[in-house]
């Protein structure tokens, strides 16, 4: 494999694929697919290595100054399993496809019903009847075509979770039972991978990350664990899963990128009022 | 002097009235200087079978934890959905 241009090389060669704004440098899509095709990498390690040499994919041109270069190279190399794909987790897909995240493996076993057309972010009526978990990686391939993202039309259980989590750098709960959240938390920690923990209902979202603690959503729930499994629907709307869902992705990048997490915080999303209050756990 | 409760989700379901935005302000009577954060549920007429989490000023607490003049004090019941 040829060794990666430095950047008054890449410059010359990009030329015609190449705007700037003030001394900041973009390339294009196009120039992006002809390098990687040059140099034979996939265009993931492409836009990574451009990112180091500070030159930046057109499309993450606006996320300058909100994101460094390297902290989006780290989101391009990473992979991450969103386990349920309905209203935290369509919008968590579409956020971290938007973010640069690009490995995704997307876990759901429905398909995308009319009630969920008020809230879940890949359902619309041409999607209605389809996997949601295939409708969301359709979608973020129609985002992001260089991304690789499977979808797995699977049920997660103690049987299949550590194959799916096998590799993850972190694991997205967006799962709609505390007993399934309790099973994936459980399988997150033997597997050793880190857990964006998020709940929803009505106006309000709950969203944890804490790598202090072995099971910190049975921490917060100790003995609860029929929770709403069935029988109990849990009723939200558009605005909370969309606001849960950017909490989630952010404590996702705060930790891929600079290794934070948010041990003894439980964040609490009301839209009713609207507020955001960080609560302290087990003080 | 009044103890501020805010209450979660299907909790507001059970106090008539209840704004989300206001809260419920309830003023301790003399002789219930020893509140604790679960005789407060009880007076307004929240089961502790519903109550799940209790934030006392922010903090994680139980409902035997004591409760004071001017404490700001949060219920939430199991919250699961996706």
């Amino acid at each position: 494999m040829q060794d990666f241009p430095e950047r008054q090389s890449l410059e010359e060669g990009l030329a015609p694929f190449l705007s700037k704004r003030g001394t900041e440098l973009s390339v294009s899509r196009e120039g992006v697919r002809r390098l990687a095709r040059e140099l034979d990498r996939t265009e993931r390690e492409t836009m990574a290595e451009l990112l180091l040499r500070d030159v930046w994919p057109e499309r993450f041109s606006r996320c300058r100054g909100a994101f460094t270069a390297q902290a989006l190279a780290r989101l391009l190399s990473a992979r991450v399993v969103v386990a349920g794909c309905g209203g935290l987790g369509g919008h968590v897909t579409e956020l971290l496809a938007r973010l640069g995240v690009g490995s995704l493996s997307l876990c759901d076993p429905d398909r995308f019903e009319e009630s969920n057309l008020n809230r879940q972010h890949f359902c619309t009526e041409k999607t209605l009847g389809a996997f949601k978990a295939e409708a969301c990686r359709d979608g973020v391939l129609d985002i992001a075509s260089y991304m690789d993202v499977q979808a797995h039309v699977v049920a997660l259980d103690d049987d299949n979770l550590p194959d799916l989590l096998r590799g993850a750098d972190a694991v997205m709960d967006c799962l709609d039972s505390i007993a399934r959240k309790k099973m994936l938390e459980r399988a997150a920690r033997n597997a050793g991978v880190p857990c964006v923990q998020a709940s929803v209902a009505r106006n309000e979202g709950l969203c944890l990350f804490d790598r202090t603690l072995e099971r910190p959503f049975s921490a917060v729930y100790p003995g609860e664990e029929a929770g709403n499994v069935e029988g109990a629907p849990m009723n939200t709307h558009a605005l909370t899963v969309a606001g849960t869902a950017c909490l989630m992705a952010s404590l996702l990048v705060r930790w891929l990128c600079r290794n934070k997490d948010d041990g003894g915080a439980l964040f609490h999303l009301d839209l009713s009022v609207p507020e955001l209050e960080k609560l302290t756990l087990f003080p | 002097m009044s103890i501020l409760i805010k209450l979660s989700t299907t909790l507001r379901d059970l106090v008539p009235g209840y704004d989300p935005e206001t809260g419920l302000l309830v003023t301790p009577k003399e002789e219930e200087s020893s509140l604790t954060a679960g005789e407060l549920a009880r007076r307004i007429g929240i089961p502790h079978e519903e109550i799940k989490i209790v934030m006392v000023n922010g903090r994680q607490s139980g409902l035997e934890s004591p409760v004071r003049d001017g404490d700001r004090v949060a219920y939430f019941p199991a919250v699961g959905g996706g």
